[in-house]
Parts: structure tokens; C-alpha cells; sequence
């Protein structure tokens, strides 16, 4: 066991570098930031000046180092937009992002459990199909498309939520079951065919001799060792999320990261893009990595490798 | 990561189940498994149908999906109020036909979708490839950059490469194919790891074929399967990654239409002339669905004990 | 099956109980709610190029003038008299007995230091070129104010309702950073807090020297999306919105709670041609294709359809509300023939393709619709523009500054609310400033004639000269006046303002 969290503690530190030179190397490759810092008539030693200020005349792993140490830190520069800390900036927009995530991989489970586990039970019939159909509907709905009807339905017409904003449980429900909807058929998929493989083993097979009912076996041998992969995706899904979360943030006014770093993109204020992106990365992989360990602890076989 | 490899494995002991029955009963099961497969043959003809559409959009289309015509303007479809034949789709904010606009507009989206994942796949496959078949310092180097890239917040890339290099029809492409290539490496250097171990490769070492001849004579055929599996379920995926570029206005520009910004151009009117963000909307949602269901159908086919 | 649902139910709770405070201890009576696209990047309005800074702002500080918002005149406000003593010194007497919202007085040497703060050239004030003709200010008294300007400054009293009056103390004491983010006014709000790009809490001044405001608080939520702002007006989450977009006014007129209010604003809108060349060599430096460009489009028919009638149609960019426009100067109209045949004098008989940039609905809601069709006009002459849509606020105005948003770009100018023509021409047409793609020797000289005198009848000549100049040569397509469109929930009283300023302290409830 301790070789293989020392395993994943490597992997963790060498991916949590490698992203830190991706945010660092993208960011200076796309553009000047001198030229966007100063005001439209500045001559050429105004240039060289903020030049100099920036350290940009040092050669780039030089800039890097100085960017990783102030970053372990927590220094991030200063918003070019707003002049506070990128760090607090962000670090203030994260949790509405992790509560939306968090709620939206429920609202997704809530969808995909019931509807992988009927999947699976009835393999290859018109109900496994209609089972992805309905799944799928979510993701392929444009998520605006979704949030904004739900907004029309419960907040127009119904009056039952708040058309967007955040604050009380009301306002999680129709941005989370929105994005869930953008996560659920990828964890059907996942539950289904954990259920399926499950289903076939061996104890299973002894359990139903034994002559429990096939509700029983489901329930509880087949549903609990599912949930390895689908807590692995689940893991693996965080990552993917940002896409369906910057839309639903838009829609619903969530004041999120996702929606600060997208508009610090078009903004071009890169000290918070970076900080951004790495206080996301370093969310994401830690979620990772919990989440090999936790695996690694129920099953044995992971440990070993495949 | 593991679990999914430790899936993999599973997967790879139904590979030889559609070697089954010879002679007279071999026509009679392919046929019943033809009806099982209906779903997945009816989702095939639409997305056919969808296809064709798009293709032959010069000749079906009504109207150029350029022409401005401000004097109709938000002409809703032919059978509300206000409708005319004219316009079957009705028309959007400054008077394009938008039966028009969505022909010309699925080629854009497939075109892009097709093209990115076929990209995508590319790199995706040979990386698995390499990192299953060459050992495991190979192996770590490969996943550690896969692990760092699945790990980028990869939307925020994209915007940012778009925001400065331009939102060009092959930017967006590249771009697409880059966020997805990542995601075949795992299951692939799965289904490769197991494949090595089996006797015909140690065997085909021990008589000297080549790297080259093992990797693509004896391993990848096993991995087609999956390969086309997962490569349509990711057409579907980057139509819709596509949308989000769109919608964050730094996908295919206007006045081009492609489904994703027809959808970003039509939110605001989605409180009255909804008809403008439905119809591509809708198509997204048809061509998704069939896809999937296509998916879920080669599947079956190709490999009823496969994971996904 | 259970388990998951307990875990369901248990995180929800959780995280019911952990959603920190986005609630606020006022109820719907006492509040009303104004939303915004998006957020201000400081609250220190000299420093910031944004609208919606200066808006907010109004709101809590007050300014020396501020502008009648019935007659559009303006009237007293922290300054009670003024007058001219010669060409270059006015005299301003102050109001006596008004307090800043922490408790100090307001005094002439605030008003000194406001004024040094914006102009001093070492701090990079963004509002410093709007005062740049003020040469110094001196303190007379507690409450009088001496302003020395640089030659004869018409604009002067307009002028007064464009600097917000700031505390001398806080300047002193707190420092520029702490000013960002902590405005200090005398004005009838007070700040209580900001959520970064979430919203901000206004409370009510009860020690304000003017008009109290009929709500205890104010609310500006920040809400991006369009179609997401009006479903909150229309169901009850919002009471103001902004910039609405002509073709959505039914569904806020249609939902019986709220209502769409219009004003002619002072903005306008106009397609920069670069004239001067500041991007390099380009068909538009040649007059005859200006002048086709201008003949190809058919703008009075934009307006009409695109617009639903909202906007006022004019020959210059000079809005009709300012001073010194002239009604009698005609605007082009469409005529594709003579477009063609200019273009091909100029010596393109095979039209022009060129780059068409366009963007900023936040600031000209439906320019989309409208550069489309006015595009789709242009085709029709034989030229070929490729529309090249940019999001962003800050890019934009970066690239314009920059000189390179040329050959052609969408442009709307508000004026910063001064209802004058030389608020537009100085900044938008003079040869050489960072707004202008055009030069022109002897406009240039009509605009410095037209500020060195204090004379309004010899000021209106020059500008009407200018105008019949303008027309002629060409300089820029131009577009037409901008109508604001708000929508306004039917709980309030409010009125559309014709200077694109929302008046918070100005809504009062609605009786039933």
C-alpha cells in the first residue's frame, strides 16, 4: 500500500508542475501584456520600462522560477482589471463553483443511478436504449438552452424559484440539476456497465444460487462495487466539468471562477487566468488523487496495476 | 485511472464471442441480432438522412443563408401566426432563412466534429499505443502528460489559444482535437497492456517481427472495436464543445452559421422568437441522440461484452 | 438505493446550511434591486473608463452641477452659484453645511484636492484629459473656489457635472488603493459592501442635504445574460434593467409586470472609416469612397425595421440634443447607382473587401442586427465587408486606441454626458487623438475656434460649419441616435434618463 500512495504522491507533484509550466508557457506565448498595461501614446522608453517592471527582459525559466516560488506562496500578481490580488480574487469565486459542482454531480447521480442500474438489467432491450435516450437528452440539450427554460417554468411562470442569483438552496436547484443533466450520461454509461460486469462475477452468482432475489443481489452486492467506477469518473469528471459550468454560471449570474476566469480571458488579465487555472488544475488532481487512494483501499487489484 | 484499466481487462475476455456459430445458423443469428440492434440501425438511417442533408444543403436550401432581408425580419415558422411558406423555419434577427441557414449550418458542425475526432482519435490511439506496447517508462511519461492534460481545465485553454490566435474554422479544430486525444490514451494502453500479455505477441517477439508489424498487425485489430466506439460517442462531444466555443462567441463566426453560434446569436430571443435557438437547438439534439444511439448500436455489434 | 438518496439529501443540507450570506437583512419594500451586465472595476469613478462606474458613482458622491433631469439644464448641486470673473478665472461658491458619509465636513479644499488628484499627470487619472483646460484650483474660502483655466473654457459649467467630489481626508489618510474599493461621497447613498462581480449594498444617507431617497437600500446585482436579466425583471428579481434590446421589448411589455421606458439617449452611433490612415494605406482615404459607402447604406430603413423606429436618424455624429447641432445639415440617403459609379471613379469598378469590425452590445444593444443590414446595404454598392465580431469591452477599446480597429468599425460615443459638440468632436474627429481615425486641417480649426470663445451665438456658427464640412467630406458612415431602452418593474416609479445616468434616489414606490 505505501509504495502505491508513493506512486500516486510522485504522479500528483509532477502533474501539478507540468500544469503550473502550461499555465505559465501559454500565457506568455499568447501575448504582450506590456502593450495592454500601457496607456495608447507611451513611447518606447515607457515600453522598456514596464518591460524591465514585468521582468520580462529575463530569460523564461528564470520568469518561471520566479512565477513558481511566488506562486507557492499564494502570489499571483495583481487583477490587471480590478488591481487586488488575482489569489483573493479567486480564492473568494471558488466555492460557489465547488458547491455548483458538487450539487451537479448529485442532481447527475440522482439521474444516472436509477437509470444505469434499469439499463444494465435490462441489457440490450428497448428500455437499455431508452435509458441512454433519456440520459443523453440532458447533455445534448444546450445547457443554456435548459437552464433558461427551467428559469422560464419555475421562476416566470411558476414563481417557485429565483430566476438566478445565489444565496439559499433555492437558487442551487435549477443550475445544479442543469448541470447535472450535463453530466449524466457519461456516469449512466459507467454505472451501467459496472453493474453489468458485476452482475456476471462470481459471487454474484453464488449469491443468486444461495436464492436471494435478484432485487437483493442488486441491491446489495451489485450496487456497492459499481460505485468504483463510478466514483473514479466521477473523480475524472471534475476536470471536464469547466465547460458545462461556465454556461450555467452565465445563465443562472452564479458567481463563480468559471465565469471570472472566461471573462479575465476576453479581458486579457492574465495574472488571474493563471491563478485561475492553477488553483483549478491543483483542485482537480488533488480530487484525483483522493480518489485513487480511496479506490486503491477497497480494491487490491488496482493496487497491484493492471 | 486504474479502475478503468482494471474495466479494460474485463472487456477484452468477451473479444472473441462474435466468432460464434458457423453453417445455416450463422445467417439466422446475425439476422435476429440485426433486431436487436434496431434502435441502433434506425439512429444510423436518421443520421444518414441528417448527413445527406447537410451535404446536399447547395441544393436543398431555399435561400442563401447569407441574404439579409430586413424587411422580414423574425418571421416566426410556417404554422404559427404570421408564418408563411416562404420560410418554413421562419427567419432570424435581420431576415436569413433559417431552413437555410440550418442545412448549411450542419455542414460546419460536422465538417468540425468529423475532423476533430478523427484528429483527435489519431494521436490518441498511437499514444495509448506507445505507452501500453513499450514498457513502463514509456508508460509513465506518457500518462503523466495525459494525466496533466485531463487535469487542465481544458475549456479555458481553448478559449484562450481562440481569444489570441484567431476563432478560425481550423483553430476551432485543432483545438477541439487537442482537448479530446487524452481521453482514448487511457482505455487504449488498457486494451494494449492486456493484449501483450497474450501469447501471440510474446510469440510474434520471440520470432522477430518488428515493433511496427506487432503493434499493427496483431494488437490494433483487437482495438477497433473500441476505437470506433468511442471515436462516434466523441463526435457527439465536440458537436457540442463546439456550441460552448459558439456561445462564449469565440467559435465559428457570423455571419457563417454553424449550429453552436446559431444558438448563441438566438438566446436573447429565446423569451419570444424562440424559433431562432429551437431549430438548432433541436438539430444539436437529434444529432446527438442518434449518434449515441449508433454508438450503443455498433457496440452491441462489434462486441456485445464490451464496457461502455 | 437508499444510501444514495440519505447522501443526496445530507450533502444538499449541507450545503443549504453552508451557502454563506448572500442574503441580506432587507426585505423587497425597502430595497430596490438595479441590475448590471457587468461589474465595475473600481469605485473611484475618475479612475475608471467605465460607464457603470460613473453611474454607480452618481449615486453616492455628488458632483459641483449636476443636470436637471426634466429640463436638462443644469442646476446647483454642491455648488450653489458661479460665474465668469474674466476669460480664464470662475468663481464657484459652495453649499454650506454638507457632511461626507464619515462625519467630516465638506469643504472648498476638498474640492482642491479633487480636482489636483485627477489632474496631477503622476497619477494617470483616466478622467484627466476631460479637465485637462483647468490650470489650477485655488481654495478663497471654506466655501468658495477660484478656477484658473487655460484660455477661454465654455465647457467650464458642463464640466462641473463630470467630477465627483471626493474627501480630502480619505486622500490623505487612506491612500489611493483603499479608494478603489471604499467610496466615501456626500452623495444621497452609501456604500455598505462589494461582492466582487457578484453585487454591491447600497444604504440610504439619512443626513443627505438634498431630496432623501424613498428606499432604504440599494441592490445592483450583476447578471450577464441578456435573456437572464429580463426573466428576473419579469418575475419579480430585478425592478431596472438596462439596454434592451428593441426586438425583446414585447416580452417585458406583454408580462404584465413590468414596462419599457425609452429616452433619447446622447449617445450615437457612427461606422469610423480610417480616414487618416492610421492603420496604414486604405480605400477610405479617398473621399469619392467614403462618400459611396455613406450612399450605399440605407440607414433610415435600419432603423425602421431593425430598430422598430428606435433611434433618431442624423447627418453627423453631432446627437440633437447637444449644443451647437444644426437641424438644417441632411443626412445621406440611399443611392446604390451613384455609390456605384463613385467607386468606380476612385478606381474600384470591382468593389472593395475589407475588414468590418463590430461589437459592444452592451453599449449599443442590437448592433449586431443593425451592422448586418447595414453590411448586407454595402454589398449591394460592390463592396465586400467581412464582419469581425470582437466581445469584449477592454479589447475593443484597446484595439480602436491602438489604431488598429480600422478600415471600418462600429463606434458610439456618450458624449461623457456633456451636451455639447465639441464633447464629441475634440475626441472622435480631431486629427491625432486617440479616438479619432480622422484629420483634417481646417475642421481642426473650427474645433479650436469653437472652445476659445464664451460667445454661444459665434459658437453655434462654427459648429455648423463643421457639420455642413463633416457631411460633405464624408468622414464617417454615420449611423444615428441611440434611444435607451429600460425595462422597469410596475412596483416602481422611474423614469428613462436621457443622459444614460440611473438615478437611484429618483424611484419611489408605485401606489397600487
Amino acid at each position: 500500500m505505501r509504495r502505491y500512495v508513493a506512486r500516486q504522491l510522485v504522479q500528483f507533484v509532477v502533474v501539478i508542475v507540468g500544469i503550473s509550466m502550461l499555465a505559465f508557457a501559454i500565457l506568455h506565448v499568447i501575448g504582450d501584456p506590456v502593450l495592454l498595461l500601457l496607456p495608447q501614446n507611451a513611447g518606447k522608453a515607457e515600453y522598456e520600462r514596464y518591460h524591465k517592471l514585468l521582468g520580462l527582459d529575463k530569460p523564461l525559466y528564470v520568469q518561471y522560477a520566479k512565477f513558481a516560488s511566488r506562486a507557492l506562496q499564494g502570489d499571483f500578481g495583481k487583477s490587471w482589471y480590478t488591481d487586488t490580488p488575482a489569489f483573493r480574487l479567486v480564492l473568494q469565486r471558488m466555492p460557489p463553483t465547488i458547491y455548483l459542482t458538487l450539487a451537479g454531480l448529485v442532481m447527475a447521480l440522482l439521474i444516472a443511478l436509477p437509470l444505469g442500474i434499469l439499463a444494465a438489467l435490462k441489457r440490450h432491450s428497448f428500455v437499455d436504449n431508452l435509458c441512454t435516450m433519456i440520459a443523453v437528452a440532458g447533455q445534448a440539450m444546450p445547457i443554456f438552452w435548459l437552464g433558461i427554460m427551467l428559469i422560464i417554468i419555475f421562476a416566470v411562470r411558476l414563481k417557485a424559484l429565483p430566476a438566478s442569483g445565489y444565496g439559499t438552496w433555492q437558487h442551487f436547484l435549477m443550475p445544479a440539476f442543469t448541470l447535472g443533466a450535463f453530466l449524466a450520461p457519461l456516469t449512466m454509461r459507467l454505472v451501467r456497465s459496472g453493474v453489468i460486469e458485476i452482475m456476471n462475477m462470481e459471487y454474484i452468482k453464488t449469491a443468486r444460487a444461495k436464492g436471494l432475489s435478484e432485487r437483493m443481489v442488486v441491491i446489495k452486492h451489485a450496487f456497492r462495487n459499481a460505485c468504483i467506477p463510478v466514483i473514479t469518473v466521477l473523480g475524472l469528471q471534475f476536470g471536464q466539468l469547466l465547460g458545462g459550468a461556465i454556461v450555467t454560471e452565465t445563465v443562472f449570474a452564479w458567481p463563480g471562477v468559471a465565469t471570472l476566469a472566461v471573462e479575465s480571458i476576453r479581458n486579457q488579465d492574465f495574472p488571474v487566468v493563471q491563478c485561475a487555472v492553477v488553483l483549478l488544475a491543483l483542485i482537480i488532481v488533488s480530487i484525483n488523487f483522493l480518489v485513487d487512494m480511496i479506490v486503491g483501499l477497497i480494491d487490491p487489484r488496482i493496487r497491484v496495476g493492471a | 485511472m486504474k479502475a478503468v484499466a482494471a474495466g479494460g481487462n474485463a472487456a477484452l475476455k468477451g473479444v472473441g464471442a462474435h466468432d460464434g456459430a458457423r453453417g445455416f445458423d450463422a445467417r439466422r443469428a446475425s439476422l435476429s441480432r440485426l433486431w436487436r440492434l434496431k434502435w441502433g440501425l434506425a439512429a444510423a438511417a436518421l443520421l444518414l438522412l441528417i448527413v445527406a442533408s447537410a451535404a446536399l444543403a447547395p441544393w436543398l436550401a431555399p435561400y442563401d443563408p447569407l441574404a439579409v432581408d430586413i424587411q422580414h425580419r423574425l418571421v416566426p415558422p410556417v404554422w404559427m401566426d404570421g408564418g408563411t411558406p416562404k420560410h418554413p423555419l421562419g427567419t432570424d434577427q435581420i431576415g436569413r432563412d433559417l431552413l437555410a441557414r440550418m442545412l448549411y449550418g450542419g455542414r460546419v458542425s460536422l465538417i468540425v466534429g468529423v475532423t476533430a475526432v478523427l484528429i483527435s482519435a489519431t494521436i490518441g490511439v498511437l499514444t495509448g499505443l506507445a505507452a501500453g506496447y513499450f514498457g513502463p517508462r514509456v508508460d509513465w511519461l506518457i500518462m503523466a502528460l495525459v494525466n496533466v492534460m485531463l487535469s487542465f481545465p481544458f475549456v479555458l485553454l481553448a478559449l484562450a489559444v481562440i481569444a489570441v490566435l484567431g476563432p478560425s474554422l481550423l483553430n476551432m479544430i485543432i483545438v477541439l482535437a487537442v482537448a479530446d486525444w487524452p481521453l482514448y490514451v487511457r482505455v487504449i494502453r488498457a486494451e494494449t497492456l492486456a493484449i501483450c500479455e497474450r501469447d501471440f505477441v510474446t510469440a510474434g517477439r520471440a520470432l522477430g517481427m518488428s515493433h511496427a508489424r506487432i503493434v499493427f498487425r496483431q494488437i490494433f485489430p483487437n482495438l477497433v472495436s473500441v476505437i470506433v466506439v468511442i471515436a462516434t460517442l466523441q463526435v457527439a462531444r465536440v458537436i457540442i464543445l463546439e456550441s460552448f466555443l459558439s456561445f462564449l462567441g469565440q467559435g465559428v463566426q457570423p455571419p457563417t452559421p454553424a449550429w453552436g453560434n446559431m444558438l448563441g446569436e438566438g438566446r436573447v430571443y429565446m423569451l419570444n422568437s424562440w424559433w431562432i435557438a429551437a431549430f438548432p437547438g433541436l438539430a444539436i439534439f437529434v444529432t446527438t441522440l442518434a449518434i449515441n444511439l449508433m454508438g450503443n448500436g455498433l457496440r452491441d455489434w462489434l462486441d456485445p461484452h464490451m464496457k461502455l | 438505493m437508499g444510501r444514495a438518496a440519505a447522501l443526496a439529501i445530507a450533502v444538499l443540507l449541507a450545503l443549504g446550511l453552508a451557502a454563506p450570506a448572500g442574503l441580506q437583512a432587507q426585505t423587497k419594500d425597502d430595497t430596490v434591486v438595479y441590475a448590471l451586465q457587468s461589474d465595475i472595476n473600481t469605485w473611484d469613478p475618475p479612475n475608471s473608463v467605465l460607464r457603470e462606474a460613473i453611474i454607480l458613482g452618481y449615486n453616492v458622491f455628488d458632483h459641483l452641477a449636476a443636470r436637471d433631469t426634466k429640463t436638462g439644464k443644469v442646476g446647483p448641486s454642491l455648488a450653489v452659484s458661479w460665474k465668469a470673473l474674466n476669460d480664464t478665472t470662475w468663481e464657484v461658491k459652495l453649499r454650506k453645511g454638507v457632511k461626507f458619509h464619515d462625519g467630516s465636513p465638506f469643504t472648498a479644499r476638498d474640492v482642491k484636492a479633487s480636482f489636483d488628484r485627477v489632474l496631477d499627470p503622476e497619477k494617470k487619472m483616466v478622467a484627466r484629459g476631460n479637465h485637462s483646460k483647468i490650470k489650477s484650483v485655488e481654495v478663497v474660502d471654506e466655501s468658495t473656489v477660484h478656477f484658473q483655466t487655460d484660455g477661454p473654457y465654455p465647457l467650464f459649467v458642463e464640466r462641473l457635472t463630470a467630477l465627483v467630489m471626493q474627501s480630502e481626508k480619505q486622500m490623505k489618510e487612506k491612500g489611493h488603493e483603499w479608494m478603489q474599493e471604499h467610496p466615501v461621497g456626500t452623495g444621497p447613498y452609501k456604500f455598505v459592501k462589494w461582492d466582487k462581480k457578484q453585487e454591491h449594498l447600497l444604504v440610504r444617507n439619512d443626513e443627505y442635504w438634498g431630496a432623501k431617497p424613498a428606499f432604504k437600500y440599494v441592490r445592483v446585482r450583476i447578471i450577464p445574460e441578456t435573456a437572464t436579466q429580463i426573466a428576473e425583471l419579469i418575475s419579480g428579481g430585478v425592478d431596472i434593467i438596462k439596454a434592451v434590446p428593441p426586438d425583446q421589448m414585447d416580452v417585458i411589455n406583454k408580462s404584465g409586470q413590468a414596462r419599457t421606458g425609452t429616452s433619447p439617449i446622447l449617445r450615437t452611433a457612427i461606422l469610423q472609416l480610417d480616414q487618416a490612415g492610421r492603420g496604414g494605406p486604405n480605400p477610405f482615404t479617398d473621399r469619392r469612397v467614403r462618400q459611396a459607402v455613406n450612399l450605399a447604406v440605407d440607414a433610415d430603413a435600419v432603423i425602421k425595421h431593425v430598430l422598430n423606429g428606435l433611434g433618431d436618424r442624423v447627418a453627423t455624429a453631432i446627437n440633437p440634443m447637444a449644443f451647437g447641432f444644426d437641424p438644417s445639415v441632411k443626412p445621406y440617403k440611399q443611392d446604390i447607382a451613384r455609390a456605384k459609379k463613385l467607386l468606380a471613379d476612385a478606381g474600384y469598378p470591382n468593389g472593395i473587401d475589407f475588414r468590418f469590425r463590430t461589437g459592444l452590445e452592451v453599449v449599443e444593444p442590437a448592433v449586431l442586427q443593425t451592422d448586418d443590414a447595414l453590411a448586407a446595404d454595402m454589398v449591394k454598392a460592390g463592396f465586400r465587408p467581412q464582419l469581425n465580431y470582437i466581445g469584449d469591452q477592454t479589447v475593443y477599446t484597446a484595439q480602436v486606441k491602438d489604431g488598429k480597429a480600422g478600415p471600418m468599425f462600429n463606434w458610439s460615443w456618450g458624449y461623457y454626458s456633456i451636451f455639447d459638440a465639441d464633447a464629441i468632436l475634440y475626441d472622435v474627429f480631431k486629427c491625432g487623438e486617440s479616438w479619432s481615425y480622422y484629420c483634417n486641417k481646417d475642421l481642426d480649426e473650427l474645433i479650436a475656434a469653437g472652445r476659445s470663445t464664451l460667445d454661444p451665438k459665434k459658437r453655434t456658427e462654427i459648429y455648423a460649419k463643421a457639420q455642413r464640412l463633416l457631411v460633405e467630406d464624408a468622414a464617417y458612415v454615420f449611423k444615428w441616435g441611440l434611444r435607451g431602452v429600460w425595462g422597469i418593474s410596475n412596483r416602481i416609479n422611474y423614469e428613462a434618463p436621457r443622459d444614460e445616468i440611473d438615478r437611484m434616489w429618483l424611484v419611489t414606490p408605485r401606489k397600487k
